[in-house]
């Protein structure tokens, strides 16, 4: 080895480098920039990459074992987290705090429908919003008229309160009340809405304190969920 | 393995058809798994990169379509990059050689005119044999062991100025023999 100098190299000796890994890291940042621009660079890469590729020609194939595929794809295409839960109650999402709570509910229904009385319909909804993290479970307690709600997660602004809305097709949303701080708390549907309960759609707003002036909401709707019967 | 029904499942899951995803990994998977394991040495350590490896392809395979490279280059560069980089994350000084793009390129003028046939690897490798032996090795070892030039330079106990000027020589000499 005579003449050692460490001369720069050509674009194609770059390409080079660059497809063995052998650039240094700002090499490798503006080689990118450069590919996306100049179609000649780019032609030296895949020049290189076909050939130095061709390395590979004298590996062996391998086969890996079955559940080296199953692992792949579960990691690929993850199952939905909720999908059990999706199918006992064909109900989007619900939390396993709602499902206890629900549950609850249940217990206290059939100890109040002792007789030989037609097992009333339970409606529940579930409000979520898509940006305000805000969600809410609401189930109608069929006896009393009464909707029992659980915030699940989300928090009300500072100096500004959540209001509960009840909307029924084609009508203006008519105020259930604005919630405590508490994270459960009933209210009592309103008699006209009663025989229309399970076309309601419930609906959260962002309030001032003491609810909306108006009688119509005025903020952000925080929230919005449809009945469903379980 | 057929150049065309490779190509056609790539562009098939480019528009996300999982069966045809399914089917590539069953065509491509001993290949790939193959150099995962050559590079790595080690079988846990390889089936993590070849996971990764078809998490890549799923993702980016819409890019595929533009860039130039025969199916299986493509699909043989991303294992060996994946598999590359996990090597040398158990080093220090880590470099992160799997940067996406490098093998992603934008579209070259003649896709056709690089496609490797199988006689090419037999070609390369001729012509890795002609050249000074230690140049050889130093190309191979870059390419399959993800040897940096420090690692080369140590190894070939030459300083590294030296060392990168040797194996760019090796490099001229290979681009002549390969265009005879």
């Amino acid at each position: 080895m005579t003449d050692i100098q460490d001369t720069p190299p050509d674009d194609d000796l770059m390409a080079a480098e660059l497809v063995l890994g052998l650039a240094s890291a700002d090499d490798q940042a503006a080689a990118r920039r450069r590919m996306a621009t100049d179609a000649g660079f780019a032609e030296r890469m895949v020049f290189w990459q076909e050939r130095f590729a061709a390395m590979t020609g004298a590996i062996a194939p391998v086969k890996p074992s079955a559940k080296l595929k199953k692992k792949m794809l579960a990691r690929v295409f993850p199952k939905p987290r909720v999908s059990v839960l999706q199918r006992v109650w064909l109900w989007q999402g619900v939390s396993i705090a709602a499902l206890l709570f629900a549950g609850y509910l249940g217990v206290q229904l059939l100890q109040i429908n002792t007789g030989p009385v037609t097992q009333p319909t339970v409606l529940a909804a579930q409000l979520v919003g898509e940006t305000s993290g805000l969600q809410i479970l609401a189930v109608v307690e069929p006896v009393k008229h009464e909707i029992a709600l659980r915030r699940v997660s989300g928090q009300v602004a500072p100096n500004r309160a959540f209001e509960l809305w009840a909307i029924l097709p084609g009508q203006a949303p008519v105020s259930l009340g604005v919630l405590p701080e508490q994270e459960t708390v009933r209210l009592l549907v309103p008699e006209a809405l009663r025989s229309q309960a399970a076309q309601i759609t419930l609906a959260i707003s962002d309030e001032p304190l003491g609810g909306s002036p108006t009688g119509a909401p005025t903020g952000d709707v925080l929230a919005v969920g449809e009945m469903t019967e379980l | 393995m057929d150049r065309q029904e490779i190509e056609n499942l790539i562009a098939r899951v480019a528009l996300k058809d999982r069966a045809a995803f399914d089917l590539l990994y069953d065509r491509t998977c001993a290949k790939l798994f193959g150099v995962c394991l050559r590079v790595l040495n080690k079988r846990a350590a390889a089936e993590d990169a070849m996971q990764d490896t078809f998490v890549k392809i799923w993702n980016n395979a819409d890019r595929y379509h533009s860039n130039g490279l025969s199916p299986m280059t493509w699909l043989i560069t991303i294992a060996r990059n994946t598999s590359i980089d996990r090597l040398r994350a158990r080093k220090k000084g880590h470099q992160d050689i799997d940067t996406p793009g490098l093998e992603l390129v934008s579209p070259g003028p003649n896709p056709e005119e690089f496609a490797v046939a199988s006689s090419e690897a037999s070609r390369l490798s001729g012509c890795l044999d002609t050249l000074e032996e230690d140049r050889g090795k130093a190309i191979r070892g870059a390419y399959l062991d993800g040897e940096t030039y420090a690692d080369l330079a140590d190894r070939f106990g030459v300083p590294l100025n030296t060392m990168r000027t040797w194996l760019r020589r090796g490099l001229i000499a290979l681009r002549e023999c390969m265009s005879q």
